[in-house]
């Protein structure tokens, strides 16, 4: 029974994780919080369905459209992600960037932010309406059973095939991430912008190219994440990302703001810690994340891996 | 030492940034009535001790008596109360409000209107605002900026701004006034009316002044003592001849240079 | 007329609640605090008068709740009479609850302000964020509060919606003066020193926590009565009432209209607020395209979000600046 929960917990931990990941390197590298990443996330779950080639509902725009081809589930959450990912970028250079210009207040790119994520949110709702879809099942690995028992028939540890499949890939994700972020000049460039923007457009980093990369970056594991949690429980419409965006905040602040391994243990230790409230509390299990982070920012604002804040005088 | 009663004594004190010790084991007092002032070359740690002195930043350790009192550890606003005000090296007003909304907000702790009284307008709080608003533009009249006392204070010029913000300090009818290098960014005709100044406010609101300054001939001819600090470290102190012929100051001063 | 008001009763009543809103959020604002709590504030507030007036605090026939706590809800049952059916609501009650609603948001405010003040920036806002959605997880649980279905039927103390006007109008009034005269005194002026810069304000003898801790109090008791009479006005109140999205809408009311003076808020209320009917309005206007008018119907939340998101580009001060105000000497400088 604890093993199964644990499992539960780890795989929606590693979307969180994956999903924090997108804030964090935003915040890490330019200071603020884009919250239209839930709405990415969620552009992410819808831009691998149609990708699919699968068909859409009655509502919207689009009703009963569909591509004329229909890729692979692997090509198409792959595609899509990059189309996500692009669509950041898209963003940064709409708004972000200009922003960035006017040295405008944290403030305003905060409701910029926001902004878009009412549009983004509205615009899915305009074209496919707010049905839910879902995956074909058996999409990801055809044939698979739908669950794998990984105890013994006495004492059952099932374990979705689905879940399986959503911790593998945020593993993978989180090694080549770490892997670029270390091992690459580029990705070692980001780290420098991260601690220290000022000093590394004086070595000679392109800052402005990084942040393009950055926003690609975090747009490409949001909608990762977003197909992975439709995978996992369809596509409920186009508020998924919603309560994904507010529990990744519970997660990056858990983790420390703007630290790259803060927001996966931070996703981890959330999605273990949900997924181990007892049924009877289940209802109270959303306000968990958030008395989480007020707890944290209280007791420890700059979170476990955190620097410590430090105020200038 | 034999100061011991001084106005505010500084003991001991330490204030290290992680491995950096911008602050060493300093020890003075100020003694009431004098203009004290504190010399070093850049990253001495002077603007450290000040922002010690008045609870910016609270210290590694050591104490901190200001009018016989303990303040080691009080928070900022609790000192200025106990009447020290001071100004910023890199000037802080309140860029957005007016020159006379700036000084009036200094006078916060000297008057007592409460929310709903102020916000209904009650006659004691409108009789305090009156009197408020005259004292700031009597204040104002004396940096000369009086004209101008309904201009945003991010609009006016560096040496006015330098001007308003000892204005603002002087609202809080403090002790101690502390300037954070008074005379940086005026052209030498304001630098040579700037010691004039500080000796005729000091006369007229009895104070006892506590100042950094880089410019040496203004320091020289203005302050009664002089402390310099080098590294953190306080490696002299007396008046100005005492000072100036110390060997260790020359030392840090040419070292400096070269 | 008669059938304006019957059309536009409502939106005209709800531009004047969410101006309310509005300022309660701009006074934390006023010190620099970025605080989003007012939506649970609003919620708690609103639960407060549905509690009351639709008496779910009566424990379930049969069940008695320990002394001294029977007596005090049996006392409060004979303060909050049953409303009869097809009688109007007592005002004075509303008002009463008002007062409550307004004085328990404020308390609560104090408690979970002390600790999160101390929290700046972005720091503070989430912190509020987490609040406003503990209060909604909260109230969708609990028994008192109805669960996930909520309090509905809640009494009302006028019959047309449209004469809420006589509580929200000397209400939205009463709390602009309020912020208009704050900004022209001595704790208003120490409020906006925070906001300047805080440290400079410490070094001037303001306790930055004291007044913090007020300003983010004094949003939260009008937050709360703001949230007493809509759970009136509008009828049925649940956890919907006072959510993230909400916190958003009034931070884009602040933000838009104009973060630095009494009237931005209320008038980024007015606008945003009637923005979604003006442009259900338009796709009525005969001539246009159909695809226009089927886009001005369905997609004006698409078209609210951009209009948020580019504002921020092209009026990064709000529509109303202090300047448009005074122009007096020198102010004018900047641009």
């Amino acid at each position: 029974m604890l093993a199964q929960q644990l499992a539960n917990g780890l795989a929606i931990g590693s979307v969180y994780a994956i999903f924090a990941l997108g804030y964090t390197l935003i915040f890490s590298i330019l200071g603020i919080i884009n919250f239209a990443h839930g709405a990415i996330f969620t552009l992410g779950a819808y831009f691998t369905y149609t990708l699919m080639g699968l068909q859409f509902g009655f509502n919207g725009l689009l009703a009963q459209q569909k591509l004329p081809f229909g890729l692979p589930f692997w090509v198409a959450l792959l595609v899509g992600a990059v189309i996500a990912g692009l669509f950041g970028v898209f963003l940064e250079r709409i708004i972000f960037r200009p922003l960035r210009a006017r040295g405008a207040d944290p403030l305003l790119t905060l409701v910029a932010s926001l902004g878009l994520a009412v549009a983004i949110v509205n615009i899915i709702q305009y074209l496919v309406g707010a049905e839910t879809y879902s995956y074909p099942s058996g999409a990801a690995l055809p044939g698979a059973p739908a669950s794998v028992n990984f105890g013994t028939t006495e004492a059952p540890v099932i374990i979705r095939t689905a879940q399986l499949i959503i911790i593998a890939v945020a593993v993978l994700i989180l090694i080549v991430l770490t892997f670029f972020i270390n091992r690459t000049k580029t990705g070692r460039a980001l780290r420098a912008v991260s601690e220290d923007a000022t000093t590394s457009s004086l070595l000679g980093i392109n800052t402005n190219q990084l942040i393009r990369l950055t926003f690609f970056l975090s747009g490409f594991v949001g909608g990762v994440a977003g197909t992975l949690v439709g995978l996992n429980v369809g596509i409920t419409g186009p508020y998924l990302g919603i309560s994904f965006g507010l529990k990744g905040l519970a997660v990056i602040v858990l983790g420390g703001l703007g630290s790259i391994p803060g927001a996966v243990v931070g996703g981890l230790l959330i999605g273990i810690v949900e997924a181990l409230v007892p049924a009877s509390l289940v209802s109270y299990r959303d306000a968990l994340a958030f008395a989480i982070l007020f707890i944290v920012l209280l007791v420890r604002p700059q979170g476990l891996l955190g620097r410590p804040l430090i105020q200038k005088v | 030492m034999s100061d011991t009663n001084g106005l505010l004594r500084i003991g001991s004190l330490t204030r290290a940034f992680g491995g950096l010790v911008a602050v060493n084991n300093v020890s003075f007092a100020v003694n009431e009535g004098e203009i004290f002032g504190l010399i070093g070359p850049n990253g001495a740690g002077k603007t450290t001790l000040f922002n010690l002195v008045t609870g910016l930043t609270p210290p590694t350790s050591g104490e901190l008596y200001f009018k016989g009192r303990n303040i080691t550890g009080s928070r900022p606003h609790q000192i200025a109360k106990l009447g020290m005000g001071r100004t910023f090296q890199n000037i802080r007003l309140f860029p957005n409000l007016t020159a006379l909304e700036n000084v009036m907000v200094a006078q916060h702790i000297h008057t007592r209107s409460g929310v709903l009284s102020g916000v209904l307008g009650l006659p004691r709080d409108r009789r305090e605002e009156r009197e408020a608003r005259e004292k700031a533009q009597g204040l104002l009249e004396m940096v000369n900026l009086a004209d101008r006392a309904q201009v945003q204070a991010r609009n006016f010029p560096y040496g006015d701004q330098r001007r308003l913000e000892i204005a603002r300090a002087l609202a809080l009818q403090p002790k101690l006034l502390l300037l954070d290098e008074p005379a940086a960014g005026m052209n030498p005709n304001e630098k040579a009316g700037l010691s004039t100044f500080i000796r005729e406010v000091k006369e007229k609101f009895s104070l006892t002044v506590l100042l950094i300054e880089h410019h040496v001939p203004t320091v020289m001819g203005l302050c009664d003592r002089i402390a310099v600090l080098n590294f953190g470290q306080l490696i002299a102190l007396g008046n100005p001849a005492e000072v100036q012929s110390n060997p260790a100051v020359i030392e840090a001063y040419l070292g400096d240079e070269s | 007329m008669n059938d304006f008001i019957n059309t536009y009763g409502f939106l005209i009543i709800s531009l004047v609640l969410q101006a309310i809103l509005a300022l309660s959020m701009y006074l934390p604002l006023m010190a620099g605090q970025l605080s989003l709590a007012t939506p649970g504030f609003y919620a708690i507030g609103g639960y407060v008068a549905a509690i009351l007036s639709v008496r779910t605090f009566l424990p379930a026939s049969g069940t008695t709740f320990p002394e001294p706590l029977q007596s005090f809800v049996l006392w409060l049952g004979t303060v909050f009479p049953a409303t009869p059916q097809g009688q109007a609501f007592p005002v004075s009650l509303l008002l009463v609850e008002m007062l409550i609603a307004g004085v328990l948001c404020g308390l609560l405010a104090i408690i979970v302000g002390l600790p999160a003040l101390r929290l700046r920036g972005i720091y503070l806002a989430l912190a509020t964020i987490a609040f406003v959605e503990i209060v909604r997880v909260v109230s969708l649980n609990l028994p008192i509060t109805g669960g996930s279905i909520g309090i509905f039927g809640i009494p009302q103390p006028y019959p047309t919606k449209f004469e809420f006007a006589w509580i929200a109008v000397p209400f939205l009034v009463i709390v602009a003066l309020f912020v208009y005269r704050l900004e022209r005194v001595r704790v208003g002026r120490a409020l906006v020193s925070l906001r300047e810069d805080e440290l400079a304000a410490a070094a001037m003898g303001i306790n930055p926590t004291y007044h913090k801790v007020l300003a983010f109090t004094l949003g939260a008791v009008i937050a709360g009565a703001c949230g007493a009479l809509s759970a009136h006005f509008i009828n049925t109140w649940n956890a919907r009432q006072g959510t993230f999205d909400a916190s958003i809408l009034i931070l884009a009311y602040v933000i838009i209209g104009g973060s630095r003076t009494w009237l931005g808020p209320i008038v980024g209320a007015f606008l945003l607020t009637a923005l979604p009917e003006v442009l259900r309005g338009a796709a009525d206007v005969q001539g246009i395209p159909t695809f226009l008018a089927q886009f001005l119907k369905d997609g004006r939340l698409i078209i609210f979000g951009l209009l948020i998101a580019f504002s921020t580009l092209f009026f990064p001060q709000g529509l109303i600046t202090p300047n448009l105000f005074k122009r007096r000497g020198g102010s004018e400088g900047e641009r």
